[in-house]
């Protein structure tokens, strides 16, 4: 998918937490969005997944403007989101959490699940394959059956991603999936998005671990205050003095 | 297997049981098909309603109204559930832009207006009652059969939807409406949706009852018949499909006991009623202080000894 966000803006009582900020994402790169904290960027991946409202500006998937829908249809529209914060539901098994991410792309409603009408059974059947494999792909094809609150909060990182990937996502949001992971979890979940990068996946990644990102990137966009202030490759960003400046503090 | 034999005990006990507790019988699996909604909605879709009884009302006053001009009694009793439903829907739309307590008074209100609205309005008897409502099948057996009907028909449709994508649909909103949003779910519609399910399955049972008693009054649907309803869900056990029958069906007992203790010769004559007013309070009190989880989630794990978690 290709995604486009022009000019959005969005104040919080008075203040400007993301003001005109435009950028570009081709369909298959993967975008890395950097800067340091309070610089946006969490704002700016809350009105591309239409958690927040612009208050100017325009966000076009494949071209169609979306800033007005409202989240459930912007995921229907093929965005799957991954939340900074381990939002895994509760009382519900860690299957049953994947198979919730299929909900964009099946249709069946409460009548067909009364009835259990074919159609139901179908998308049933469906929804849970899918959701299984989305569980070997992220490695927690073991752990199905536990509750998903149970999980060590690595894996419900994981699962967070499982069950976005069970929406057969074209543009995926990723914001800070690194942080507060080990090591070894780090470089399991970089080799996993490098594949889906591989795939075709349109990725927008916000983080604010820069070794993370420059390693992964195709283009990075740093944000600070609110505005771009830089965009290119990861070598090209890492050059330029006002990205050095926006980290280190003005010299 | 196991449900089989569920259903032929089920089925085995109306003709067992003397006249008296047949009536008790019938009462005991229609408030059980409204608790089976409300648990519904509290269990699975976070949402309190402290008006439950406010959808029976509307179901059995549909159902009675038809019955009483002329309408066939099974019209009435398929279009009670309807009816209860599209109320809900209207009233719905509103109210569940409300959360949490905001709801539960909000449907509180709207069964406290509802009854003023009933007891005054001449067309559906007014305070006195709406009488006269035509027999739905011949004798108590027969009633007593038909609420197992309704009782079993709302469990089957409330297991199916629990584990179907509406149904987790609604679990997952319950934790979180960000994420579940963010997954695609519509979570407004889906609560106005289970809300209306909730409602159609009072109203069902509102409507057998209205047949089976063959008089309405706004008096038979007090505040504090929803409250029950809260408390049967409750004590049975939220977020299980059992927990509702089975909190209904101790509750009953529990105030046919100390109904009967109550009346006991020697007794003052306020015994019965302060009784059963307490028995809500202290079932209700040693179920959250000691079984926070309900009845039925307690004795799984009696018998499935110590998992981890």
């Amino acid at each position: 998918m290709r995604l486009v966000v022009e000019g959005a803006s969005r104040a919080f009582g008075g203040v400007w937490a993301v003001r005109d900020v435009s950028l570009t994402v081709e369909p298959g790169e993967l975008r890395a969005v950097i800067g340091p904290n309070g610089a946006g960027k969490s704002t700016l991946f809350a009105l591309i997944g239409g958690q927040l409202a612009a208050d100017h500006g325009r966000v076009r998937f494949d071209g169609d403007p979306v800033e007005r829908l409202p989240a459930h249809r912007r995921a229907r529209r093929g965005v799957s989101v991954v939340f900074q914060a381990a939002r895994v539901f509760h009382g519900m098994t860690v299957l049953e959490n994947v198979m919730v991410g299929a909900h964009a792309t099946t249709r069946s409603g409460f009548l067909a699940a009364a009835l259990r009408l074919p159609a139901h059974r179908r998308d049933e059947r469906e929804i849970r394959t899918a959701a299984m494999v989305c569980l070997e792909r992220t490695g927690l094809a073991d752990w199905a059956g536990r509750a998903a609150e149970e999980l060590p909060l690595g894996r419900q990182r994981s699962l967070q991603l499982a069950r976005a990937l069970c929406a057969r996502p074209r543009l995926l949001l990723l914001d800070e999936p690194a942080s507060g992971l080990r090591a070894a979890e780090r470089e399991r979940l970089a080799g996993l998005i490098t594949g889906l990068r591989a795939e075709g996946l349109t990725i927008l990644l916000v983080e604010h671990d820069v070794a993370f990102v420059m390693r992964l990137a195709d283009r990075v966009t740093v944000l600070d205050l609110g505005r771009v202030i830089a965009e290119g490759t990861p070598a090209e960003v890492r050059a330029r003095p006002e990205v050095v400046a926006a980290y280190l503090g003005p010299s | 297997m196991r449900l089989l034999l569920l259903g032929a005990v089920t089925l085995a006990i109306p003709p067992l049981l003397p006249e008296r507790h047949l009536a008790t019988f019938v009462l005991f699996a229609l408030t059980a098909t409204v608790t089976v909604g409300v648990s519904l909605l509290m269990g699975y879709a976070g949402q309190v309603s402290l008006g439950q009884a406010a959808f029976y009302a509307i179901g059995a006053y549909a159902a009675g109204l038809l019955a009483v001009h002329g309408a066939p009694p099974v019209l009435g009793l398929l279009l009670a559930p309807v009816v209860a439903a599209v109320a809900a829907v209207l009233l719905g739309a509103p109210l569940l832009r409300l959360r949490g307590h905001h709801l539960a008074f909000a449907t509180l209100a709207v069964q406290l207006i509802l009854l003023s609205v009933l007891a005054s309005a001449d067309w559906a008897g007014g305070a006195i009652g709406l009488q006269g409502i035509p027999r739905l099948v011949g004798d108590d057996l027969g009633y007593a059969y038909a609420a197992i009907v309704v009782l079993t028909l709302a469990v089957l449709v409330s297991r199916n939807v629990i584990a179907s994508r509406p149904g987790r649909a609604l679990r997952a909103a319950a934790t979180s409406e960000i994420a579940a949003a963010a997954s695609g779910v519509p979570v407004g519609r889906h609560r106005l949706a289970v809300f209306a399910l909730s409602a159609a399955m009072a109203g069902l049972a509102g409507g057998v009852y209205a047949f089976y008693l063959g008089y309405l009054s706004p008096g038979s649907f007090p505040v504090l018949l929803s409250i029950e309803f809260v408390v049967m869900a409750v004590v049975g056990g939220l977020g299980t499909v059992a927990g509702p029958v089975v909190g209904a069906g101790v509750i009953i007992v529990l105030v046919q006991l100390l109904n009967t203790l109550g009346t006991q010769p020697g007794m003052p004559g306020y015994a019965p009623s302060v009784l059963s007013y307490a028995v809500y309070a202290i079932v209700l009190i040693t179920c959250v202080l000691y079984l926070p989880r309900g009845l039925v989630p307690a004795l799984r794990r009696l018998r499935i000894p110590s998992r981890a978690g």
